[in-house]
């Protein structure tokens, strides 16, 4: 049916027709591109500080000592990094170093694992030892009321909130897994390894970084 | 032109959403706190309007064969503009609203205005259709989100009505989504049927 009225309508293929239709699209979107670029200009700078302070609150969650320490600006990842993260199941997004009292205090470590209903974007806090200083959910989608337990810390059957029982471990633990040792919330254990998932690679990446 | 009915219309028996069921996938998923309701309620209004505007106003230089290209190229324009402005001044709404602001660029409400109305009408009667097809969209939008923040989280705009063991958790997840619309589309059917009858 379709095909019968398309070979009814008479095809236009006058030069100056296609030039006509030609410049006035892209009249049009030059228009609307200077207009975008005016409203990025006016825009960019708020949101990146915007960005930048939501960085620092989800890096200041994951610190020993949260009002002392500084960040820096992210650091340049390398190779061996981005391949040590996605070899312990995350993905690095990136690396601040924190400072205390002008000394290097560890890292806050940015990395993207997957949870049961998408991706888990969560920073991990390192000592300048290994040890993890704590985990903090900056995305996730998982599922209200289930695997939402986790992203908000709520406590395990032993009693330690499920992102708090990361606290102290470090390389010397092993790979952690949940069920050994590590707790799940029950019903979100998907979830529960994801984020297992993402401390292993924030472990793995700092480990690399020597 | 006529205000009342273009009004009318928009609200309800021309109601974007209940009648013309466009607009579903925000419509679902944003509908879960009154926040997002009037967030993108707004967005959707603002958006809808300028681009109901504009495209009336070049509609007699728009060859016809690339006219649908031409609007989403201004409906584009359009919602990156709210888009950055919303990330730059209400990052908590922009935040929560997450990728259904890009989204409205391929919201059938807005093509769906700009080919069946702007295209064919006078700039000042595309402006005022702008206003009262997105004023239907929000009020739907609103009363979703009335419905599903109240029962399915026990609060309103944040503020807690029904404690935390009550709320009928289901109402916030999509299938809850599907629901509430499913019962204000057949409410919205039943009363113009109702009211046709009475003529």
């Amino acid at each position: 049916m379709s095909n019968e009225v398309k070979s009814k309508e008479k095809v236009q293929m006058d030069p100056q027709y296609i030039i006509k239709l030609t410049v006035t699209l892209l009249i049009t979107c030059v228009v609307v591109a200077a207009a975008l670029g005016g409203v990025n200009a006016i825009t960019a700078e708020k949101i990146a500080a915007i960005n930048w302070e939501n960085t620092v609150t989800a890096m200041k969650a994951v610190v020993a000592d949260p009002d002392g320490t500084t960040f820096s600006d992210a650091l340049e990842l390398t190779d061996t990094m981005t391949a040590a993260a996605s070899s312990a199941g995350g993905t690095l997004d990136s690396v601040y170093e924190a400072q205390a009292n002008g000394q290097s205090a560890g890292y806050a470590i940015k990395v993207v694992t997957s949870g049961s209903q998408g991706k888990i974007e969560m920073m991990v806090g390192v000592d300048a030892e290994g040890t993890v200083t704590g985990v903090s959910i900056v995305k996730n989608s998982e599922t209200s009321g289930i695997g939402s337990k986790v992203m908000t810390n709520l406590p395990t059957a032993n009693g330690v909130g499920v992102l708090s029982q990361f606290e102290g471990k470090s390389a010397a633990d092993g790979t952690l897994i949940v069920g050994s040792n590590v707790d799940a919330i029950s019903g979100a254990t998907v979830s529960t390894r994801g984020v297992t998932n993402g401390v292993n690679a924030a472990l793995a990446v700092f480990d690399v970084m020597g | 032109m006529n205000f009342g009915k273009q009004l009318k219309e928009g609200l309800l028996t021309q109601n974007p959403v209940l009648v013309q069921v466009l607009g579903m996938c925000s419509t679902m998923a944003i509908t879960t706190s009154m926040a997002n309701g009037i967030g993108m309620g707004i967005s959707v209004l603002i958006i809808l309007t300028a681009s109901n505007v504009v495209i009336s106003a070049i509609r007699k230089v728009v060859p016809d064969k690339i006219r649908i290209a031409m609007f989403i190229v201004v409906i584009a324009g359009f919602v990156t503009c709210v888009d950055l402005l919303l990330q730059a001044f209400v990052p908590a709404i922009a935040a929560s609203l997450g990728v259904f602001i890009p989204l409205i660029v391929v919201n059938c409400i807005i093509l769906g205005r700009a080919e069946s109305f702007s295209y064919k009408n006078g700039v000042v009667a595309s402006f005022v259709d702008g206003i009262c097809q997105g004023l239907g969209y929000t009020v739907v939008l609103l009363v979703m989100c009335f419905i599903r923040e109240l029962l399915g989280a026990g609060t309103l705009a944040g503020f807690r009505i029904i404690p935390e063991q009550f709320p009928i958790g289901v109402l916030t997840l999509p299938v809850g989504g599907f629901l509430v619309l499913g019962f204000l589309i057949a409410a919205m059917q039943w009363a113009l049927s109702k009211s046709k009858e009475g003529k």
